[in-house]
């Protein structure tokens, strides 16, 4: 079953990764706060659209009349007691049944959002090594702890230097190197484990790029979470590599605060677009 | 009767109208506030005054390594301005002399007269003179926390910590005219003392806190270590013990403030060793660092959770990987606070430390920075200490960097600690024995502080390029520095005199009887009456008794002489003779200046006994200043010519209100150099 969940998860990744390749470019040259404003936009309206049609509507038309008129009530009754509790009563009833409405349409969005905010994570999560700045890459060996270490080398390359490593965490099985940025770019880490050769990408550069903190294993959640690059299988040498890339700080497109940003900004575009694409939410 | 017309401004209009104005208004000085960050506009008129100051640098060394053409901007500026050594505060420790700078003053105005106080209501209870924690008062349980509430109707008092120093600080003075004033970690002005116009900012120094709340606790984890944490002065020492070549244990953190016990909080942290690589790795609070032995980390972010969510304390410290193998030993520095989240407050305003920070990184802000703890108490040898020393400067010349760039015009100060704290290690400028160094390493180490000075001119040099004569340069020195090789135990004197009793008493904080004690000392320069009416067991009577006394302690102290003949003590001042101010209660009856070599035991700064009187100094600790004012005079460089023949420590501020055309307030004794 886990198999069959990581197999879905790396073909919506590898797909999402292809659609993401090209509609996301424009991130590395617009502005941060542009960018992230837009795609939130832009989601903000397909999100309504989605959630227009895989919703009941008319349900919840008949559910959004039924609680004005109970409110329609409360303000018509407030000298009646029990008039008034029951229509507190029966807009809660209606609140909850707008709930559970919006289960339906919210399950059918979960895998394309968490699609959308993974790909949007690997511009906004973090951004990528400047010239000179150092981070540790930790290449995590697959097997349990007393499996034998096979020899780990990382191959000399031009876009880092290579401060210390390897350094090796026994008790779980990861190696270490510190690295030094040195030339600006997309580069390929590639690492000699054993008798074969594996590869993590590395982003050196200011402004945007697209970041991978990590090259995932064989495990689903893992796989929708770090989508850019190809998992590692099950009969791999290697569980998983990632690179501890910086922060990125704004208020708007920083390590963090871009989810919230994009959830306030496709709320109010779908809030204002309602009524142009009649949707009763 | 007619209908008047109807009116062209009706009410509705009229509050139309308003409420545009008014939104106007708001927009406009919220858009003022964000492009101006909040800034008043600068009276200084385009003058520009720099004062560097250099904690500790001596006139003596200055002049020779000038004649050997060592420092040649320091030199540029004598010729082209002027050099004067400065006289320094009596006595002649930081805290005392850099209120004296600030006040324009002496001790007698700011109150602060040595690095210790003693509470005499309570006897002779310590404390830090330049600020003292007020315990909060007032709280409310709920649920096994401990709210204090500051707020009607429960007006609980929090713990705060209070400005000892008194008087005015003179950029006061600069404030009130509208010309501004930055400084960059100034001494004796934690907490910072509050801007009324909003011209002034600092960056707290010397006093500031780490987040346990002292001047520095390092902590050490060690696979050698007791078994038991141990304390000791300025540091922690904790066992690692190894699994499968990993460890864990946890960073001592400051008290839970919602805890009715206030609780240390700490935060975990594992370190996995490979003694193949020589190496570690730390995972602390999710950062992953990777350390070679003998390499420090950057500084590392820590969060001390408190009981209620949301309310983490925020602090930094740095690791250093001493040794792999055999034996595995990880320094942890002194927490910091974080200036990026400074709680409590470093600076003033409160916003100026996280500026920094935002533009800088994360920084020391310890008023010690330099871990000289880790060096007396043998955590470091002399080269780690040198090196985390150096490191210290590093990140300063950064600081100053971005200071001068943040820099317009108005009054810049920017203060080094480098040469006090590396020249107490180092300094040696003699023949005779060194308390812990063979003569070669005596001199070897002394070099290094050449080799700071130089550095420092190279700094000074800069600032000369960088401005010539458009700006006006001071480059200064609260006090020099001296050879510190025999000890003098104020008290063990005083009990050998039969000042202080019983024979057989060890501390006057333990086992004096203080009905058979008439004088004591404590503080590293301070000597103090038991006066009846002012220490609670007091039995000196005011007046002629204690006049009598101090005539008699004063003529045999400056008889005291070392075994060889020297004598130790050059004066012992009446501080009622040598102080004039109204923030005298504090002071100390007598101030002990000594010869050049000798200087207050340890043991005396905190009222203990030694059999002897005259020990050798045995610490790494090996050269001071707390000698006789006259003894360990600082330094003024300038780029203006230098009038005053004999200038002192409390004519800077008049001078620099000088240069900005502001009158000397007559509150304070210091003239215009100028």
């Amino acid at each position: 079953m886990t198999n069959l969940l990581a197999w879905i998860a790396a073909w919506l990744s590898a797909g999402a990764s292809l659609v993401g390749r090209y509609l996301l470019a424009p991130v590395a040259v617009l502005p941060g706060w542009l960018s992230a404003t837009a795609i939130g936009a832009v989601t903000g309206v397909l999100l309504l659209a989605v959630f227009k049609h895989t919703s009941n509507q008319p349900a919840i038309h008949c559910v959004r009349n039924d609680i004005d008129a109970h409110l329609l009530a409360l303000k018509l009754f407030r000298d009646s007691a029990a008039v008034a509790l029951r229509a507190q009563a029966r807009v809660i009833a209606g609140a909850a049944r707008l709930l559970l409405l919006a289960v339906v349409p919210m399950l059918v969005m979960a895998i394309p959002v968490t699609l959308v905010l993974a790909q949007m994570s690997l511009w906004y999560e973090a951004r990528p090594l400047r010239i000179g700045e150092e981070s540790v890459v930790t290449l995590a060996l697959a097997g349990d702890a007393s499996a034998p270490w096979p020899s780990v080398s990382l191959r000399p390359t031009d876009a880092v230097e290579v401060e210390a490593g390897p350094v090796r965490v026994r008790n779980r099985r990861e190696v270490c190197w510190n690295l030094r940025a040195r030339e600006p770019g997309s580069h390929r880490l590639e690492f000699q484990v054993g008798d074969q050769a594996v590869a993590k990408e590395l982003a050196i550069g200011d402004g945007f790029m697209r970041v991978s903190l990590e090259r995932p294993g064989w495990d689903w959640s893992s796989i929708l979470l770090s989508p850019w690059e190809s998992p590692f299988r099950p009969g791999d040498p290697v569980r998983s590599i990632a690179v501890a890339y910086p922060q990125r700080s704004s208020r708007i497109y920083g390590s963090g605060a871009w989810v919230i940003y994009w959830f306030v900004v496709s709320f109010v575009v779908a809030l204002i677009f309602r009524r142009a694409l009649n949707v009763k939410i | 009767m007619t209908d008047s017309p109807p009116s062209l401004i009706n009410r509705r209009t009229i509050l139309k109208g308003t409420a545009a104005v008014a939104a106007g208004a708001a927009a406009i000085a919220a858009g003022n506030y964000w492009l101006g960050a909040g800034r008043n506009p600068s009276r200084a008129a385009g003058k520009k005054v720099i004062v560097i100051g250099i904690d500790g640098m001596d006139p003596r060394l200055s002049e020779r390594m000038m004649a050997e053409g060592l420092l040649p901007n320091l030199a540029k500026l004598r010729s082209g301005g002027g050099f004067r050594p400065l006289g320094t505060s009596t006595p002649p420790q930081s805290p005392v002399a850099w209120a004296s700078f600030i006040n324009g003053a002496g001790p007698g105005d700011h109150g602060i007269f040595d690095f210790i106080h003693r509470h005499p209501e309570k006897q002779c209870e310590p404390f830090y003179s330049a600020a003292e924690t007020i315990p909060g008062e007032g709280h409310w349980d709920v649920a096994g926390r401990r709210l204090q509430l500051d707020f009607w109707p429960f007006r609980h008092q929090l713990p705060r910590t209070e400005l000892k120093r008194q008087g005015v600080p003179f950029w006061d003075y600069l404030d009130a005219a509208g010309v501004p004033s930055t400084f960059y970690d100034l001494p004796s002005n934690y907490p910072a003392s509050p801007s009324h116009h909003g011209h002034h900012r600092c960056l707290c120094g010397m006093g500031t806190p780490d987040m346990l709340g002292t001047y520095g606790t390092y902590q050490l984890f060690a696979e050698d270590g007791p078994a038991d944490p141990v304390d000791e002065a300025g540091g922690k020492r904790t066992r690692l013990a190894f699994d499968n070549d990993t460890a864990r244990a946890r960073i001592a953190g400051p008290g839970d403030a919602f805890s009715p016990t206030a609780k240390e909080t700490s935060v975990e942290f594992q370190v996995h060793r490979d003694r193949e690589a020589n190496a570690a790795v730390i995972d602390v609070l999710g950062h992953r660092i990777i350390l070679k032995a003998g390499q420090w980390s950057r500084w590392t972010p820590l969060v001390f959770e408190q009981s209620l969510p949301m309310q983490g304390l925020r602090g930094i410290c740095r690791f250093y990987l001493q040794e792999v193998a055999p034996r595995f030993r990880l320094y942890v520095s002194p927490i910091n606070i974080d200036p990026s989240a400074p709680a409590p407050s470093i600076s003033e305003p409160d916003s100026f430390a996280r500026g920094i920070a935002s533009r800088l990184g994360p920084f020391a802000t310890t008023g010690f920075q330099e871990d000289y703890k880790a060096r007396t108490n043998g955590v470091f040898n002399d080269d780690e200490y040198a090196r985390q020393a150096g490191m210290v400067l590093d990140e300063r010349l950064a600081l100053l960097e971005r200071a001068i760039e943040d820099y317009e015009d108005g009054l810049l100060f920017f203060y080094f600690s480098s040469s006090d704290l590396q020249s107490h290690m180092f300094w040696w400028d003699s023949d005779d024995r060194h308390p812990i160094r063979s003569a070669p390493e005596a001199k070897k180490y002394n070099e290094h502080v050449r080799r700071l000075y130089r550095r420092l001119d190279g700094v000074v040099g800069q600032l000369i390029d960088r401005y010539g004569s458009r700006a006006t340069l001071i480059v200064m020195s609260d006090h020099g520095f001296a050879n510190f090789g025999r000890q003098f135990n104020v008290n063990t004197w005083l009990r050998g005199w039969g000042y202080l009793g019983p024979p057989e008493c060890t501390s006057i904080l333990k086992d004096v009887d203080w009905s058979q004690t008439s004088a004591y000392g404590l503080g590293i320069n301070g000597l103090y009456l038991n006066m009846k009416g002012r220490e609670r067991d007091g039995i000196v009577e005011p007046g002629d008794q204690r006049e009598a006394l101090l005539a008699e302690i004063v003529e045999r102290l400056q008889a005291v002489t070392d075994e060889d003949g020297r004598p130790v003590i050059r004066g012992a001042y009446r501080s009622d003779r040598i102080y004039k101010g109204d923030a005298t209660a504090l002071a100390p009856d007598l101030v002990i200046g000594y010869h050049r070599g000798f200087r207050a035991s340890w043991a005396t700064t905190l009222g203990e006994l030694t059999e002897q009187f005259l020990t050798d100094n045995d610490q790494a600790w090996s050269a001071d200043h707390c000698a006789d004012a006259l003894e360990v005079p600082g330094v003024l460089f300038s780029n203006q010519p230098i009038r005053s023949e004999k200038p002192t420590l409390v004519d800077l501020a008049p001078s620099i209100l000088a240069q900005f055309g502001l009158d000397t307030p007559s509150r304070m004794v210091g003239r215009d150099v100028f």
